[in-house]
């Protein structure tokens, strides 16, 4: 990826990532989930601030902890682990707002050359996928291995 | 890890936390997931390029 990205622990099936944003905000518990959705091979990508008292995930807070690029870099890389995993799956991602959409489509714009160069990305417009395009507004991302014979 | 291992590693270096088993089996963002399969079953999948 173009950006740093923290650090990250996970399970062993790879569904789960925890990571810690690190900003003027403090340290912030960052949750990655990959949930099996309706379709077969294909996995919702969620992500969103971890209550460990709670026990709680707020996929809504804008966390304003300086360091979104970094953050969404470390997501991406998840992507990469986890279809190494699942080389066949397509990750589904819709941002919970507005704000976290336009998020996702800068993450994907900033580090688009280097993904595409193993994954086919597409964007979702007026219920129709259709390959990304920087600069395109879209509802949802969905990406998938090129390779697919390709493990970890 | 060094950050600069971390960052030249297209393919990151997995990490695993006993402690996340914890989730196995959860659904931790329920909502997003009701809306995923909503908008999959109306738009299903794209075809991928042919080669």
């Amino acid at each position: 990826m173009n950006y740093s990205r923290y650090e990250y622990e996970t399970e062993e099936e790879l569904f789960f990532y925890e990571f810690t944003s690190e900003g003027p905000k403090g340290n912030i518990k960052k949750l990655v989930e990959y949930s099996k959705t309706s379709v077969e091979n294909v996995y919702n990508l969620a992500f969103g601030d971890y209550d460990e008292e709670k026990g709680g995930i707020d996929d809504k807070s804008i966390t304003n902890n300086g360091d979104s690029q970094k953050v969404l870099a470390t997501v991406a890389s998840t992507v990469y682990a986890f279809t190494g995993k699942y080389p066949d799956a397509y990750i589904y991602a819709a941002g919970s707002t507005n704000v976290r959409i336009r998020l996702y489509r800068m993450g994907l714009t900033n580090n688009l050359t280097e993904i595409s160069e193993d994954f086919f990305v597409f964007g979702l417009k007026d219920e129709k996928w259709e390959m990304f395009i920087v600069g395109e507004d879209y509802d949802a991302f969905l990406v998938t291995r090129k390779n697919r014979k390709f493990e970890l | 890890m060094k950050i600069e291992q971390l960052n030249n590693a297209k393919i990151p270096i997995v990490r695993i936390n006993k402690r996340l088993e914890q989730f196995k089996g959860k659904v931790l963002f329920k909502e997003k997931l009701e809306q995923a399969n909503k908008t999959l079953a109306k738009v299903g999948l794209p075809d991928l390029p042919k080669k």
